[in-house]
């Protein structure tokens, strides 16, 4: 039997079967995806750049716009971050910390990485496992703890900056052991097979081939260990001895609750540029050791997988 | 010239409950090409990294020169492997990677300059020194893992599958190319492959690992015509395995029943009665015309299967005993002589045909594969 084919005449499609057609195109982009994707953007970064934008206001208003001026960073001689001595203390004890934080806090955590990848047999999986431990503490939990550990255990160690400090390298060891011991495991143990191959003994097999292959690594955990320090806010205010040792998120958050100024925005704009200029730095770092090494594109994947854990 | 011979003895390797290395004896004279050929998960790798010192092995000796090594880490070991994927140093250029051993050996400036020009010269790749190792093609960066592994004059040269990851024609351009570098420089070479073909063309002799133990030891002619056990004959090259039943055995020759007709083979020191296994490589089947005066050695077939391969024809034959054998007639360019359906009478000549008694070694099939030892260590 046979049919013969009627030529078939397509209806002209609605606006609205178009944009479906145009979104749900299984061989083109994934549109839908995209087009959530970018409301996010725009959801998370919007208020961020209003926020940004009354930083410069000229007036004292957070919320109406008066024209531009540089007054709440540092033309105001009372209220701009430079003169205002809590804002200017905070900004200076926020730095502090995390500068800390990244030189106590990369080394021990690239060793304990170096370790725990080299751990074999019993013992090893649970200590892997524990070190994910502060990674999904609630931090509140952590500052509760550390307060009692230096009010009862170690009671030479007074609240303040270096009760601060060691409350920071405590959560962020685990993001350096983290972050390190992927790419350790990226690397393999090959490299340093052949290093022993080649009459390197352990030590220098460490400084010759395994450091520099892990200086990407390194990097970017340090950028990750001042954004995250520079970010606190529960562990830097239940350890702060108050005043001086107050940091930018405590001032803020205790300046928000009284009469805010712009130069909070100021503050925190400062804050921000900051943590994202050493971000960049770290990705550029990490761009620039692994260059030739993967296929283009993959190295923002890779520094990006680092960044997931946060 | 470092000319050092090995001595493996009774050594062992367990990961766990699995065996890699089952206790081999082996002995490997100074300057030799020497190969040990197997499937993965034979244990051939592990017997290499533990010669390397990668591995430290569960009991046995490793004599290098007389000298047991089995517990020197492999820093202090004068021997120098070929990775599998190179494990070129991705932070250093091709320079500073042949440099590597010379500069952990504290060799002065000058010699380390002169040194590693001259293994560059060796490798056919001078000029090449500024170059990364990202930047060379995969033989290229073969060339320079050999280049920082001869560079230091090993008393040893271990080899783990270097060619592996190679394609096809380049793998034959280096394997004859890394044969006469071998003779070139004297120094003894142990090379790994699961490739029987790398195994033959360049090895003086070769061992044939199979679960952790060595089935062969011999010069590839030996182990390719005269292989000792089912395995052997199975592994290497392709071989028709028949049963028979032996009617008198002797070092001359032998007889074998096989469902009617009756053949003559070589002769076999070993001691086989009742059941065995017979053995022909496809090539030196040859094939006759139907009708052609039968003979001894001359069952009658029927050509079941014709597949033009290129440099030959491979013909499957059912012979009247039921068995499908394999044969190859070279081509010589005329016609293809043969087609489906065709009658042929098969001559199997009584030096190409082999008696190996059935239960000696099991032949490799699929169901025997094991996991890679390596791959079961790292997990």
């Amino acid at each position: 039997m046979t049919t013969v084919a009627e030529p078939r005449v397509r209806p002209q499609p609605s606006t609205l079967t178009r944009l479906r057609g145009w979104l749900r195109n299984p061989w083109g982009k994934p549109r839908a995806l995209v087009v959530v994707t970018w409301v996010y953007i725009l959801w998370s970064i919007v208020p961020v750049l209003i926020a940004v934008q009354f930083s410069f206001n000229a007036t004292r208003s957070r919320t109406v716009w008066d024209g531009f001026s540089d007054r709440w960073y540092w033309g105001d001689p009372v209220d701009s971050v430079l003169h205002d001595p809590a804002l200017s203390n905070a900004l200076a004890q926020s730095f502090k910390l995390a500068i800390a934080d990244v030189l106590i806090a990369v080394p021990i955590g690239v060793l304990l990485a170096l370790g725990l990848a080299r751990w074999r047999g019993r013992g090893s999986g649970t200590a892997n496992f524990i070190m994910l431990f502060p990674l999904v503490t609630p931090e509140i939990v952590m500052g509760v703890s550390l307060l009692l550990v230096f009010s009862h255990v170690f009671t030479f160690i007074e609240t303040g900056t270096t009760a601060q400090i060691l409350g920071h390298v405590t959560f962020s060891i685990s993001f350096v052991v983290v972050i390190v011991r992927a790419r350790l495991f990226s690397i393999g143990r090959q490299y340093e097979e052949a290093a022993a191959d080649l009459g390197a003994s352990p030590f220098r097999a460490l400084t010759r081939v395994l450091l520099p292959l892990l200086t990407p690594a390194i990097v970017a955990s340090a950028a990750v260990v001042f954004a995250i320090s520079a970010d606190d806010f529960v562990i830097s205010q239940w350890l702060s001895s108050g005043g001086p040792t107050d940091t930018v998120p405590v001032q803020i958050y205790a300046a928000t609750r009284a009469a805010p100024l712009p130069s909070v925005n100021a503050i925190a704009t400062i804050m921000m540029i900051s943590t994202l200029l050493i971000v960049t730095v770290g990705f550029l770092t990490w761009r620039f050791f692994t260059r030739g090494e993967r296929r283009a594109g993959k190295a923002a994947e890779d520094f990006g997988r680092a960044f997931d854990l946060t | 010239m470092a000319r050092s011979e090995i001595r493996l003895s009774k050594l062992t390797k367990q990961f766990d409950e699995l065996t890699a290395v089952d206790g081999i004896d082996l002995h490997i004279p100074g300057g030799e090409f020497f190969s040990l050929l197997g499937p993965s998960g034979c244990g051939k790798t592990t017997t290499l990294r533990m010669i390397a010192g990668f591995e430290q092995p569960t009991s046995g000796e490793i004599l290098l020169d007389g000298e047991d090594v089995a517990y020197t880490p492999p820093h202090q070991r004068n021997v120098n492997t070929v990775f599998q994927n190179y494990a070129l140093f991705p932070h250093l250029n091709v320079y500073d990677n042949i440099a590597f051993g010379l500069k952990e050996a504290k060799r002065p400036k000058a010699e380390i300059r002169e040194r590693v020009g001259e293994a560059l010269e060796l490798v056919q790749l001078p000029g090449y020194e500024r170059r990364k190792s990202s930047q060379l093609s995969g033989g290229q960066q073969q060339r320079v893992a050999l280049a920082r592994a001869l560079v230091l004059n090993p008393a040893v040269l271990l080899l783990d599958e270097p060619l592996g990851a190679l394609d096809a024609k380049l793998r034959k351009a280096l394997q004859i190319e890394l044969k006469s570098l071998q003779q070139e420089v004297g120094i003894t070479f142990l090379y790994v492959t699961h490739d029987q073909e790398e195994a033959l063309t360049m090895s003086d002799r070769l061992a044939v690992m199979n679960h952790g133990r060595i089935e062969q030891v011999g010069a590839p002619q030996d182990v390719y015509e005269d292989p000792e056990t089912l395995y052997v004959a199975d592994f290497l090259g392709v071989s028709n395995l028949m049963q028979a039943t032996i009617v008198s055995a002797g070092t001359s020759t032998c007889r074998v029943a096989l469902d009617g007709y009756e053949l003559e083979t070589r002769g076999t020191d070993r001691d086989v009665t009742g059941e065995a296994k017979i053995v022909i490589r496809p090539e030196r089947i040859e094939l006759e015309e139907h009708g052609s005066p039968s003979g001894p050695n001359r069952i009658p077939g029927m050509v079941e299967r014709v597949v033009y391969v290129g440099s030959a024809i491979q013909l499957i034959v059912r012979s009247a005993t039921g068995e499908a054998l394999q044969a190859l007639v070279q081509n010589t360019g005329g016609e293809i002589p043969y087609e489906q359906g065709t009658p042929v009478q098969l001559h199997l000549p009584v030096d190409a045909l082999r008696v190996l008694p059935s239960d000696v070694g099991d032949a490799p099939s699929l169901e025997d594969e094991e996991p890679d030892p390596e791959t079961v260590a790292a997990g």
